[in-house]
């Protein structure tokens, strides 16, 4: 039960307090605010559950995001050169990531390095190839349309609000429907017993890395046209960040656990918390330290209903 | 083909020449040095030391360096650390154990306060000279027995903070809310930088600080608080003090999106170039320059200066071996200026290397 619903209601539990506390809180302007800032993480989030369903741990999203954002800023209209590729630069930099997520998937399944080396790896050229990208002068993006278009609303949210939703309905859907998300969760459950079972786990495995790899990728490419410039540092802090919404979530790390609804569950309670405190005036000096308690108890909660079963802790 | 073995030969001389013009220039500094110089100018190696040029200011840095060494006809060596402290002592070891340390300089920027001391100790070690800037732990000094430690310079963050409050208040006529981003709280930069800003809350009494939140130097971070923060308070915000332009460009965006562009004041400090086009387009009002390039350039140049005996580092008094470097206000009457940065060389010459000393740390 508490695995199940415990997420859900510390959101909700969550969402209450800050209501109660905060008259801003519960405005329709700070939902939307709240979302906005949720979108990203929404995104790259989703693509991290596929890893961690296969009881993999994927470290690559800030290189991935710093890569695709610099190739979208430097695609589009900007201050660096006159190529202006419209949509088509954004495909593009969408598959970058996933050719980073490829990488990621091959490296780790037919050289057999931990997931955990290979995409602290790749992490290290993705932001290698945004620096040469960057070369000194940020590029920025000069129409002002496309960061109006990110901002913009449609019904009273923002568009990103929108792909993100999207992503995540596309994402459920995968998971439930389709190989790869039905073999993450049985290679995350039992590598060997799937592999017995004829289940070609080192091809599942990689493209599950590059549906992770592709939605970093549209990650990079969201914060670009957000802030309308090519950011090395974009995806700085999100890795963990996105890690730690899954868990709290209750995608748990030994996989075959939670899943893309659970993770967002997850990816909510942490915007909410970020954005309740500096609503109600939680100093900043403590603000990070609360923010941790919460997270643990949220985790503490989350996995009691496992503590039975889970006798290894690692 | 027999122009190709006739040019070989012409350069297999220049090379004889060069290196016996080069032999006589050591022997005859040897005599010279006497009168303090160590290497004859063609034999300086100069070194520019900075955390990665993924960011423009750092890059301007190792620009400028590389400006100056070419108008002395000699290279600037390129080294980036990624931030990461190990890998910076380890790089300057490397270079120091390689080639001819005694004409060697260095212009480093430490990682953080703790790596100064090792940096200026192996370069003491091997004979070379460096000069460091921003970080160094208060109670090391380059004149407790250092003879190669020319100099520590860095910038008042109290002083930068302060001049940018101040410019914002003007521009809002001396009334009115603003809201503050901090840094990364543990910095002493995000420190000395707030510090200036409840300086000039107290010249101002017309000026309330509604709400201070830390967004950790970082434009994404600054983005989503400062959207927020713009909930909470609304249309009483009046102003947005960034403790550096990264956040205050993300703040920016995120006025773009509530549709309060223009109507709130925003400053930063660093002046990257895209805030110095903010500036100058309108949408910032003021940042401080710290002069990249000039930095860049200024550790070679007094490392150039000592090691050709026209500087003499012992003797010079304790406030130009350890001091706060002026800098800049830009706003929209100067922008202009710092749009393409850029060194002069004047700056530069050996009788001018302290010209910007402004005061004495602490």
């Amino acid at each position: 039960m508490l695995g199940t619903y415990g997420p859900p209601a510390a959101l909700l539990a969550l969402c209450t307090a800050f209501s109660i506390a905060s008259p801003q809180f519960r405005t329709w302007t700070n939902l939307r605010n709240v979302l906005d800032s949720a979108s990203v993480l929404a995104v790259i989030t989703v693509g991290l559950t596929f890893v961690l369903l296969l009881g993999a741990i994927d470290l690559s999203i800030e290189g991935v995001m710093a890569a695709s954002g610099l190739s979208v800023a430097l695609l589009l209209a900007n201050n660096r050169n006159d190529v202006d590729l419209g949509f088509v630069a954004i495909i593009a930099a969408v598959a970058l990531g996933a050719c980073f997520g490829l990488a990621n998937g091959l490296l780790s399944t037919r050289l057999r390095i931990p997931s955990f080396m290979t995409t602290l790896g790749v992490s290290a050229i993705g932001i290698g190839v945004a620096t040469v990208l960057f070369g000194g002068i940020q590029p920025t993006i000069s129409s002002p349309a496309v960061a109006e278009w990110a901002n913009g609303q449609v019904l009273g949210l923002t568009r990103l609000t929108f792909v993100a939703a999207f992503v995540v309905v596309v994402g459920v859907l995968i998971q439930r429907y389709t190989r790869i998300g039905r073999y993450a969760r049985v290679i995350g459950g039992a590598e060997d017993l799937a592999a017995l079972s004829g289940v070609r786990v080192a091809r599942y495995k990689t493209l599950a890395f590059t549906l992770a790899g592709a939605l970093y990728g549209l990650g990079g490419v969201m914060v670009t046209i957000q802030l309308g410039s090519g950011i090395v540092a974009a995806g700085a802090g999100q890795n963990f960040t996105a890690i730690t919404a899954a868990v709290v979530g209750g995608t748990l790390l030994s996989g075959g656990r939670g899943g893309v609804i659970q993770s967002v569950v997850g990816v909510l309670i942490v915007t909410v918390l970020a954005n309740g405190l500096v609503l109600i005036g939680v100093s900043p000096y403590v603000q990070k330290a609360v923010q941790g308690i919460i997270v643990v108890a949220a985790v503490a909660i989350t996995t009691w209903p496992l503590r039975e079963r889970m006798r290894v802790v690692k | 083909m027999n122009t190709m073995t006739r040019s070989r030969r012409a350069i297999a001389l220049a090379t004889i020449a060069v290196s016996m013009a080069a032999l006589a220039g050591c022997s005859a500094s040897a005599v010279g040095s006497t009168s303090g110089a160590a290497c004859a100018p063609e034999d300086i190696k100069l070194i520019g030391q900075v955390r990665n040029e993924t960011n423009p200011y750092e890059k301007s840095w190792l620009d400028g360096g590389q400006e100056l060494a070419e108008s002395l006809d000699l290279e600037q060596k390129r080294l980036t650390y990624a931030g990461e402290s190990p890998k910076q002592l380890e790089q300057i070891r490397q270079e120091l154990s390689t080639g001819n340390p005694e004409c060697m300089v260095l212009n480093v920027l430490p990682n953080s306060d703790s790596d100064t001391t090792p940096i200026v100790k192996a370069v003491e070690e091997a004979g070379a000279h460096v000069v460091t800037q921003w970080n160094k732990p208060a109670d090391v000094h380059p004149w407790d027995g250092y003879d190669s430690w020319i100099a520590h310079i860095t910038y008042d963050g109290v002083d930068s903070g302060y001049q940018i409050a101040k410019a914002m208040f003007e521009s809002m006529g001396g009334e009115g809310n603003v809201i503050a981003l901090q840094g990364i709280l543990a910095t002493a930069a995000a420190k000395d930088r707030f510090a200036g800003l409840e300086l000039a809350l107290e010249e101002y009494p017309g000026i309330t600080l509604l709400d201070q939140q830390a967004a950790d130097f970082d434009r994404t971070k600054a983005f989503d608080i400062t959207k927020t923060l713009l909930t909470k308070y609304g249309a009483d915000v009046g102003g947005v003090w960034a403790a550096n332009d990264d956040m205050a460009l993300g703040a920016l965006k995120a006025l773009d999106a509530a549709g309060l562009a223009g109507e709130v004041k925003v400053v930063g400090i660093d002046a990257v170039p895209e805030a110095v086009q903010a500036i100058e387009d309108g949408a910032i009002t003021a940042t401080v320059s710290s002069d990249g390039p000039w930095q860049g350039g200024i550790g070679l140049a007094m490392g150039y200066c000592a090691l050709t005996g026209e500087l003499d580092v012992t003797a010079q008094p304790n406030k130009n071996r350890e001091f706060f470097a002026k800098q800049f206000l830009v706003t929209e009457d100067n922008a202009a200026d710092y749009l393409t940065p850029s060194i002069d060389l004047a700056d530069f010459d050996c009788a001018n290397v302290f010209n910007r000393v402004d005061k004495a740390l602490g």
